[in-house]
């Protein structure tokens, strides 16, 4: 038996974790992982509520967010890749391309 | 033994949500990126078995495949690429780390106060139950991958088919960002 609050309590501390990891690092992959953990968290949620409604449809959108979480890393990784290759390096401190 | 057991049984969700909780805590705070990688491998297992627990069976197998089969990997590849240990680092964390901690603080605080009543008052005894006249299609696996296979390719079809288009685009975009200039 699983209480619904405990479900939303510790997706609530598994998205914390997320925007601290995205706010507090500087390694760009290290960031790309911790928006990974914030769209899991979310997840979560949807299955929670899912179950607790008894209505399939939070774990279809779960799937569907599970897609697009994927093609998130892959346009993401590609874009660290091409920063390495322009300026060498993967901190967000170090990228200022924009400010000339 | 069977008692524990039968305890461990009752308790999987959170068990395995507050390991979930350790790996990203974990992930968060290595220092190298290859420990980050792991540790992020080890939530998202933590996470499929907290899914399995909710009796969501297909989306907890699908995560392990789409995770630790997929984008782990990805991230492994990616990390071993970018060859991290070449420059030297000031510092693992950003410069406004303090007033960041300080901002999750205050939001968390905010939010366990803000709904206090809910987590720890009369209403945290209510159990999370299935809608009994639904509960048949979600409880075994079989009948959850149908279930959601039913309501994936008719109320979400649309939705579903944009998926396909996004990850196509994904997929050239990748493919284009990270290509070589010369080519």
């Amino acid at each position: 038996m699983v209480n619904l609050n405990a479900v939303l309590l510790i997706s609530f501390l598994l998205f914390s974790i997320g925007i601290a990891g995205v706010l507090i690092r500087r390694n760009a992959l290290v960031i790309l992982m911790c928006v990974e953990l914030m769209l899991n968290a979310a997840n979560l949620n949807f299955i929670a509520f899912a179950r607790h409604s008894g209505s399939v449809s939070g774990q279809a959108f779960a799937l569907l967010v599970m897609g697009f979480a994927a093609a998130e890393v892959a346009v993401g990784l590609a874009l660290v890749v091409a920063l390495y290759r322009k300026r060498d390096t993967v901190q967000v401190d170090d990228i200022n391309l924009l400010k000339g | 033994m069977e008692h524990l057991l039968a305890t461990i049984g009752r308790n999987m969700f959170a068990i395995f949500g507050v390991l979930a909780l350790c790996g990203a805590a974990f992930m968060v705070a290595a220092k190298s990126a290859v420990h980050s990688v792991l540790g992020f491998l080890f939530t998202m297992l933590c996470i499929a078995g907290c899914f399995l627990a909710l009796e969501a069976e297909f989306l907890g197998m699908a995560q392990i495949l789409v995770y630790a089969g997929g984008i782990v990997v990805l991230f492994l590849f990616v990390v071993m690429l970018v060859e991290l240990s070449k420059y030297k680092e000031k510092a693992i964390f950003q410069l406004q780390t303090r007033s960041a901690v300080i901002a999750v603080l205050i939001g968390a605080v905010a939010f366990l106060v803000a709904f206090r009543d809910i987590f720890f008052g009369n209403a945290s005894s209510e159990a999370l139950v299935l809608r009994p006249e639904l509960a048949k299609g979600l409880n075994v696996a079989a009948e959850n991958a149908q279930a959601v296979s039913r309501g994936l390719f008719s109320d979400y079809l649309l939705p579903f088919e944009i998926l396909s288009v996004i990850l196509l685009v994904a997929l050239v975009g990748a493919v284009v960002l990270a290509k070589t200039e010369r080519v």
